[in-house]
């Protein structure tokens, strides 16, 4: 944008500002013009006559029950999640899934299942939850690899696992 | 009346069902006597105010890569322990990540008193990602008062998360390039203190 134009929009921005002149009966004028306008009572606004108490009824169920749900329901860090991208070179791979903490270490969650995009990369990318966790690579269903990019965590049953932490804020 | 009722039980029991498929639960993936053990341990962290979500995967972990019930149980009952000493040393008030990080960390070798010192070090600074590249550092072959005490050093000198990443990142390329890791480790973090003091 030129330099100019700023001032240009100043300009006519400060001419709109700029009270418009009206005569000193305008005001009464107007409101004798509402005053004469006939009435027309139960049109104006047009409420539902038969449906409403029904409706009335449903909309004040939905408010009680979302009132119920911010009492009723426990916070939980969980509810929140980000989108993580999961990435292994594995070219020799039929298939590859990531299993975790996130998705209670079941192979069968598809959301987490890799797809392999050529060139031997396998990913997928998948909501995660905010918080700290572990997870694997299984390859061919036979396999337990852990992120070769991610830092390690604990390998109780003895095979290596990966840690992710999700931050709940940039 | 009847279909406002059924619409606030729709509403309220949707979130409902939302946040419980969340949560994680031990299923039918155990045999009688193991699902008891592991429940029975659970709900004592439960009791105690720990993270017991992290009871329950480290379960769902064991019986994904098919381990016995006895190992589950003793695994189970490990982290269990090691929740309770990390929420112990890092303050009661420790985020649910810190502590299951800090578990973690003690679990690969630190010590109790390091996880205390990182806390005292950091202030209000999160330590799930210091406590994550601690675990790390050690897993890799850094001896842990070596890795304690260079995290101890990065959290005194401001270092983000980023800085952690990067410099994990950069201890993992030198070992998985043939370093020393703890040669690696001293090696990168006087870079990374270097480069936070010249900010």
């Amino acid at each position: 944008m030129p330099d100019h134009e700023p001032m240009v929009a100043d300009a006519v921005l400060g001419e709109l500002r700029q009270p418009v002149p009206v005569s000193a009966t305008f005001n009464a004028r107007v409101m004798r013009a509402i005053q004469e306008l006939p009435h027309r009572h139960g049109r104006v606004v047009p409420l539902p006559t038969r449906s409403s108490p029904r409706r009335i009824r449903i909309a004040f169920g939905a408010v009680a029950a979302g009132v119920l749900a911010m009492f009723a329901l426990p916070s939980s860090p969980r509810a929140h999640a980000r989108r993580v991208q999961f990435v292994l070179v594995a070219p020799r791979a039929r298939n590859v899934k990531v299993v975790g903490d996130f998705n209670g270490w079941d192979t069968s969650h598809a959301a987490f299942h890799a797809k392999n995009r050529g060139g031997g990369v396998w990913s997928v990318t998948a909501p995660v939850p905010v918080g700290h966790h572990r997870y694997a690579f299984l390859v061919d269903d036979t396999v337990w690899v852990a992120d070769p990019m991610a830092p390690r965590a604990d390998e109780d049953f003895g095979t290596p696992n990966s840690a992710l932490l999700v931050p709940d804020q940039e | 009346m009847r279909r406002a009722l059924r619409s606030a039980a729709g509403l309220l029991f949707l979130p409902a069902a939302a946040a419980s498929a969340q949560r994680p639960a031990l299923g039918a993936a155990f045999d009688p006597a193991t699902r008891a053990a592991i429940q029975s341990i659970v709900d004592s962290a439960r009791a105690d105010g720990l993270p017991a979500d992290a009871l329950v995967n480290k379960a769902l972990e064991g019986a994904g890569k098919h381990a016995a019930g006895p190992r589950i149980v003793g695994a189970v009952r490990m982290l269990y322990g090691e929740l309770a000493a990390s929420r112990e040393a890092l303050g009661a008030a420790s985020r649910r990540d810190e502590v299951t990080a800090g578990a973690q960390a003690l679990h690969a070798g630190a010590a109790t008193p390091d996880l205390h010192a990182l806390r005292l070090a950091a202030g209000r600074r999160p330590l799930g990602m210091p406590l994550m590249v601690l675990t790390d550092l050690m897993s890799r072959g850094v001896p842990p008062e070596t890795a304690a005490g260079i995290m101890d050093s990065l959290v005194r000198a401001g270092a983000r998360d980023a800085d952690l990443v990067a410099f994990q990142r950069n201890v993992r390329l030198d070992v998985d390039r043939g370093a020393a890791p703890a040669a690696a480790a001293t090696t990168r973090v006087r870079g990374a203190l270097a480069a936070l003091r010249s900010h």
